[in-house]
């Protein structure tokens, strides 16, 4: 399979940081996305919103490194919010066991009230 | 759920064959394989080992997490007794508890240990199944085969590079003795000194100008080395006379060629035709060449090259009997015996090879060096430039 060119960008939005990674989270492209969240727990950042509008494939790396960014926000009591993720891979995270422990939302709106950031 | 759990299985399985076939460098794909197996089954830390290049030693592959993990506190002769490539719990070894590490599976490939693929327990803090026992046990197969195949490799790698440089090593010691037998030639006469290494040389750069492979020059080369090698037989009086030949004595210097050819046609060359080529260095395009007097059409590219080169020095140097020629003089007479003598696409390309040396177009010059000194280079330039017009011209016609 051709992967596609997987970017990351990212906004603050008041005590949130947003993350929109862009293509296929499915291999070691994908470490950017750690990195970028690491880069804002390491500022103190407790909230972080990975946005999934523009991700086509979450493969057992991609689980993998979002795993990975999970851990690191356990250890300072942090939350990870996931939103406009499509059924399939909710299902497949469902399945996994993993809905308790990351907090899942139809869209960005919705997790920055969740977070007590604003929508806009 | 357990059909989604398969199916998941199996999405995992083909992101690890994705993996162990894609063009990656191997450190980035033991890195993704890690993460698959991670992935897989939600470990928190993972691992996997392999032995070095000693054998001895157990070293990281890859690793996520297990900082505080020293393998070598690890008793590996323990690993190495559990079942080939099955997942155990690593409850017996106090270091792999104290450092998290919850499942080890010792990787083999046949009767070879390859390493170990090290997992933390699960992120959901679930127990594994023995359901994730069967599915690792796949992966681990998969995996030593990866690594064992990658030390496969490397050992044929080096075993190559170690014949490239034994052959380096014996192709060099065969050059030397060539060149020393080429020495002995010249030296039964005092006039002829490295005349077979210049002969050797104008030989090889003619034709490269011509086109040929490196392989290929090679062969005219060690033609050019031996070329003169049946004069070792012939009477030291008659080579060093220090007045012309007789009509005898001639005859006597003309059976050079096919001696050569009978002293070397014993040794089994890596390249084709060495001997025709040593054989033929005296026949001419006109038919009154010897040992044969072949025609032009029967004449090798390699006969015709060695014949031109083998004249031109023999022009160019000083013999008991009569100076040396100049460079002018000698491309005059070189051109004077075209198509009796000499051919002329090997003239055009021997003088396209000079005036590039001439005017420094080539990384080395091979023929120039050996030249009169004294040479006016722009007139031996005008001269080379007229013979390459007329050459060419004669080539399109």
């Amino acid at each position: 399979m051709n992967a596609a060119p997987f970017q990351v960008k990212s906004r603050i939005v008041n005590d949130v940081a947003v993350i929109y990674p862009k293509g296929y989270l499915n291999n070691l492209s994908g470490e950017g996305l750690v990195s970028e969240c690491g880069r804002y727990i390491e500022t103190g950042i407790k909230k972080i919103i990975v946005n999934f509008s523009e991700t086509d494939l979450i493969n057992s790396i991609g689980i993998s490194l979002l795993l990975h960014v999970m851990e690191e926000l356990q250890t300072t009591g942090g939350t990870l919010c996931f939103t406009d993720m499509d059924k399939v891979q909710l299902g497949i995270f469902d399945m996994l066991g993993l809905t308790k422990y990351f907090r899942f939302f139809q869209d960005e709106k919705g997790a920055l009230q969740f977070l007590g950031g604003s929508a806009e | 759920m357990e059909l989604k759990r398969a199916l998941f299985n199996i999405s995992s399985l083909a992101d690890l064959g994705e993996e162990i076939t894609s063009e990656k460098n191997f450190r980035e794909k033991l890195r993704s394989l890690l993460y698959v197996v991670m992935g897989t089954f939600l470990a928190s830390k993972g691992a996997i080992t392999c032995q070095d290049r000693t054998g001895k030693k157990i070293m990281f592959a890859a690793r996520k997490g297990f900082e505080k993990l020293s393998l070598e506190d690890i008793d590996f002769e323990f690993v190495r007794e559990a079942e080939k490539n099955e997942p155990y719990h690593a409850e017996n070894d106090a270091a792999l508890r104290a450092a998290g590490v919850e499942i080890i599976t010792p990787l083999w490939v046949r009767s070879e240990f390859i390493g170990t693929i090290m997992l933390s327990n699960k992120f959901t803090r679930e127990p594994y199944t023995r359901e994730d026992f069967e599915i690792l046990k796949v992966i681990a197969q998969q995996i030593a085969i990866t690594l064992n195949n990658r030390a496969l490799f490397i050992n044929l790698t080096e075993q190559l590079g170690d014949n490239r440089k034994l052959y380096e090593e014996m192709r060099k010691i065969y050059h030397d003795t060539l060149q020393a037998f080429a020495a002995a030639i010249d030296a039964k006469d005092v006039y002829t000194r490295h005349h077979s290494q210049r002969v050797a040389k104008y030989s090889a750069v003619i034709a490269r100008e011509l086109g040929w492979s490196d392989h290929d020059i090679e062969g005219i080369y060690v033609a050019g080395f031996l070329h003169d090698v049946g004069k070792l037989v012939i009477s030291n009086d008659i080579l060093n006379k220090r007045t012309p030949f007789t009509q005898k004595e001639m005859e006597e210097v003309k059976k050079h060629s096919l001696l050569s050819y009978k002293i070397i046609s014993h040794i089994k060359f890596p390249w084709k035709d060495v001997e025709n080529i040593v054989k033929h260095h005296h026949e001419r395009p006109d038919g009154t060449g010897y040992p044969d007097a072949l025609s032009q059409s029967d004449l090798s590219e390699g006969a015709k090259i060695l014949a031109l080169a083998d004249s031109f020095d023999a022009m160019t140097s000083k013999r008991a009997y009569r100076d040396k020629m100049g460079l002018k003089e000698a491309l005059s007479e070189l051109n004077r015996c075209l198509n009796k003598q000499f051919d002329d696409k090997i003239m055009l390309a021997f003088c396209r090879v000079l005036d590039k040396e001439i005017k420094g177009e080539l990384p080395e010059p091979n023929i120039l060096p050996h030249l009169d000194k004294n040479s006016d280079l722009s007139v031996i330039t005008a001269l080379l430039e007229g013979l390459i017009e007329e050459l060419s011209g004669n080539g399109e016609d």
